[in-house]
């Protein structure tokens, strides 16, 4: 009895926000994300920088949950940011609902949307699954294109009206400061999500999908679950874009940008989500903001892609990790040696 | 335009996709995957030709020679510096090679748009006889030229595969490229044959359709695209099989926005792939395996 | 004590086009009963754990589990009461041991939509949970597996092959199927798969060992069926089964040049389990 009564306050005492999982890249990423807005201060071209920056990382953070995790490469994040845009845009412009319900419905309709276009291509995978969302994001945007009615045609949907929770409208500093904590955080709970019993399941489907299915899991079921989650957080990205840049058009999202997706986690490191930031982080500073070279960012960020698959197959967190695990395998020899 | 004018325009787009497949196919028999760069190769080779022409005011078919050794040289270098290197670390798992293959097609497509500029060239017709009138149909030269040498690659291509020792080792190497390996074949030098033809294939395609429309930068992917369709639908059974997938599309991609406006072909191209993929992922002609 | 019937299979049978891999195998298996499986190379070992477990679906019979109908995909089956394990370890191989283990106990609480879709936010929210923690750790415990944290990919095959059968047991499975889980083990592998054998068997459900290795199989297994080219050649006690004439033809008749009847296999000193 003593014993059992002890053990609640010894596990209060014992536990250490150092073994919080994922802490370690939410403190990494909050210093960065602090340091990157004391660098944009009241600069309007800056803040714009971190909303695309923020974007990026969404979208690649999506497409982090079937891509890396799953190990199934759908291409088709244009269309599912996209609909997070359009859901603001057409919130916006077409209804008398608070805006804030436009990132409720966004999200949900492009994981529908996920699980319908997984549904149909549920036998593909590889090259296949990889053309047919790619031609999936082109037939979108055509769409977009062609019903003027709903999407406002090429001219696409403007004049957003501002976003007011509960009598609160954020500037658009706050807006800024805003994305840059929702992008943290969404990387922290994928972090987590990638370790806990959900993320060991849907990792192992990449390897052994029979084991899965043996354990007494429905691959393809979980797979569309995956997918869903995936565009959502996409969707969430787009809507963010949206309100930010004020408007959006059928060439908001283009494919140039899931390329750049699944080029982010490897420039940053694909082990964590973080990596995935991180490439967003400098995919913006190469093709955005590189004012010496400014047309050839995009070659040197995808001949820095192909580099690093060859040399540094980790990417940049997967390498500074490396690092810091030798320096601390040396600090601590040191001793022993003297 | 009548009628007959369409079909024309069919088939000589019909002939272009065919000559992306069949690069396409070249690959795929002797390396295993789908190289999705090829669509890039065909831009390099259309749009180098164009610059060549336009800023050192260079003949056609010089520059039409320089893009495509550059197009070879660079389908090499996807083979050697990339694709090898990446599947020999991951162990010839798919998504690796899939990734790799991507990541070249948009670093071919940046640079073009870095070393020739990002708007639209004019193609740069190699042949200069007048425009031949056969009935009502008008036949532009390069229309001719292009139906000519597409006919012409699969010819040799068939020829090649059938009748040549290296030809008729790609299929043995394409089959399995561990066990051909463990056989003693020279796995690595087929494939890079088959890379190299590939991006030959690819170039003079390009070059011989830029006419038609021009070509950017951005043409890439699309036709790596259409050019994979295909393959897909023709299916990898015969070497003639890419040609035909490549008939079928051109009928879509004409014949669609004709009847049906501007962007039909977008989901004419999406429905093709999800019929294809979903019920005849092998393609309509199969290679028949002798047991 | 009445054993209960857990396991019936009738009439199984499969053919590949004109081939025919397993023909007409009937079997009864009881509640704490551990059932050897041998034969050669090509015998249909491995296609009967298929068609057991859904990995494979059977041309014709049908199976019962505790008297109700035993059929549908690889994962029905396995909420049903299979695990298994297969003759080649399907590892998550970037993944470490731990994690590896865990799948075994995480998949039944994932087994439906729902918890598909709920699974994910409750993951992010509380990624650990101390039972599975404290379960997988036994688990390793009973099998002598003692790093955690090394990576899938680096363990040799025996040391798969143990993680595999962890992964299995962490099911808590009914039946537990076993595809030759001692090639490429050690002694150390061997005793621990011997191990979790015994503790299936304790718990009141029961064991299908597959494994060329015939004396090995005979030392651990209450009951053996010899297969032959897809049929079942001999049914019974072990001791018998080594002594019995079907047994000298499949391994030693006209065609005895198999050399599977004992290949690399170790042949620890293992205790005998119906002591």
């Amino acid at each position: 009895m003593t014993t059992q009564t002890i053990q609640p306050a010894a596990a209060t005492a014992g536990w250490d926000i150092r073994r919080v999982p994922g802490i370690g890249g939410l403190a990494l990423g909050g210093i960065a994300a602090v340091l990157i807005l004391l660098w944009v201060g009241s600069d309007g071209y800056k803040q714009t920088l971190v909303t695309s920056a923020a974007t990026y990382a969404l979208i690649a953070l999506g497409m982090y949950v079937p891509y890396l995790m799953a190990g199934s490469l759908s291409m088709a994040y244009s269309a599912y940011a996209g609909i997070g845009g359009y859901a603001v845009g057409l919130v916006s412009s077409k209804t008398g609902l608070p805006l804030a319900v436009a990132w409720l419905v966004g999200p949900i309709v492009a994981a529908l949307l996920a699980v319908l276009l997984g549904l149909v291509t549920r036998r593909l995978s590889g090259f296949f699954l990889a053309a047919v969302t790619l031609l999936f994001g082109m037939a979108f945007t055509a769409f977009l294109i062609d019903a003027e009615a709903l999407s406002g045609g090429s001219g696409g949907l403007g004049n957003l009206r501002p976003l007011n929770l509960f009598g609160w409208t954020p500037s658009h500093y706050q807006v800024v400061l805003g994305s840059a904590v929702i992008v943290c955080v969404i990387a922290f709970l994928l972090d987590r999500l990638r370790l806990s019993p959900w993320g060991v399941i849907v990792r192992t489907m990449r390897d052994a999908p029979r084991a899965v299915e043996a354990a007494g899991v429905r691959v393809p079921v979980l797979n569309l679950v995956a997918l869903a989650l995936g565009a959502a957080i996409a969707a969430v990205g787009g809507g963010l874009f949206t309100y930010s840049a004020g408007s959006i058009t059928p060439d908001t999202f283009t494919l140039n940008i899931v390329f750049l997706a699944i080029f982010m986690p490897l420039i940053g490191g694909a082990g964590t989500p973080w990596g995935a930031v991180a490439g967003a982080v400098i995919a913006v500073e190469l093709t955005l903001n590189f004012p010496a070279i400014q047309t050839s960012g995009t070659l040197l960020l995808a001949l820095g892609v192909l580099a690093i698959m060859l040399v540094a197959p980790r990417g940049v967190v997967g390498y500074a990790d490396k690092l810091r695990t030798r320096t601390w395998a040396l600090l601590r020899k040191e001793p022993d040696r003297g | 335009m009548t009628d007959l004018q369409l079909w024309l325009s069919a088939v000589e787009m019909g002939c272009f996709f065919g000559m992306l497949a069949l690069a396409y196919y070249l690959i795929h028999v002797g390396a295993g995957f789908f190289n999705f760069a090829i669509g890039p190769y065909a831009m390099m080779g259309g749009l180098c030709t164009s610059w060549l022409v336009i800023t050192y005011d260079l003949g056609v078919w010089p520059a039409a020679a320089a893009a495509v050794a550059v197009t070879v040289v660079l389908a090499a270098v996807t083979e050697l510096g990339v694709v090898r290197p990446v599947q020999r670390r991951s162990g010839g798992g798919e998504l690796p090679a899939l990734v790799a293959v991507a990541a070249v097609l948009f670093a071919i497509q940046q640079l073009a748009g870095y070393v020739f500029g990002y708007p639209t060239l004019p193609g740069q017709s190699l042949a200069t006889f007048d425009p031949v009138t056969v009935g009502e149909v008008t036949v532009q030269p390069s229309s001719l030229l292009m139906i000519v040498v597409a006919l012409l690659s699969f010819a040799l291509s068939a020829v090649w595969i059938r009748s040549t020792r290296t030809g008729r080792l790609l299929r043995a190497v394409g089959d399995s490229n561990r066990a051909a390996a463990l056989l003693g074949l020279p796995v690595n030098r087929i494939r890079l044959i088959a890379f190299v033809l590939a991006g030959l294939v690819a170039a003079l395609a390009g070059i011989l359709f830029a006419p038609k429309a021009g070509v950017n930068s951005l043409s890439g992917l699309a036709w790596s695209l259409s050019g994979f369709l295909a393959v897909v639908v023709g299916g990898t059974g015969s070497v003639w099989a890419p040609l035909f997938g490549g008939m079928l599309l051109g009928l879509v991609e004409v014949f669609l926005p004709y009847y049906f406006g501007g962007q039909a072909h977008v989901y004419g191209m999406l429905f093709i792939a999800l019929l294809f993929f979903a019920f005849k992922p092998q393609g309509l002609f199969v290679r028949t395996v002798r047991a | 004590m009445a054993e209960e019937i857990l396991l019936v299979g009738r009439g199984l049978t499969k053919r590949y086009g004109g081939v025919t891999a397993l023909s007409e195998v009937d079997f009864q298996l009881r509640a704490g009963e551990v059932l050897g499986l041998v034969g050669p190379n090509g015998a249909g070992k491995t296609t009967l754990v298929d068609l057991i477990s859904g990995a494979q679906a059977a041309t014709a019979g049908e199976l019962t589990l505790r008297g109700s109908k035993l059929g549908g995909s690889a994962s029905r089956r396995a909420r049903a009461g299979l695990g298994r394990t297969f003759q080649y370890p399907q590892l998550a191989l970037e993944l470490d041991v731990r994690a590896n283990l865990l799948l075994g106990r995480a998949a039944r609480r994932h087994a439906t939509l729902w918890q598909m879709i709920t699974g994910a936010f409750v993951g992010a929210l509380r990624p650990r949970v101390a039972a599975d923690e404290a379960a997988v750790r036994a688990i390793a415990n009973e099998l002598g597996i003692s790093d955690l944290d090394r990576e899938a990919g680096d363990l040799s095959l025996g040391e798969q092959r143990l993680v595999e059968v962890g992964r299995a047991l962490g099911q808590d499975p009914l039946v537990l199927l076993l595809d030759e889980p001692f090639a490429g083990s050690d002694a150390r592998g061997v005793a621990g798969i011997a191990e979790v054998i015994h503790t299936v068997r304790r718990r009141g459900h029961a064991v299908i060992l597959v494994d060329h290795n015939v004396d090995l199989v005979a030392r651990l297994v209450d009951r053996i069926m010899l297969l032959d080219r897809g049929r079942v050649v001999f049914d019974g006690d072990p001791r018998e089964c080594l002594a019995s004439p079907q047994m000298q033809s499949v391994y030693f008749g006209s065609e005895a040049d198999d050399d599977d009847a004992g290949d690399g296999s170790p042949r620890a000193e293992v205790q005998d389990v119906r002591s």
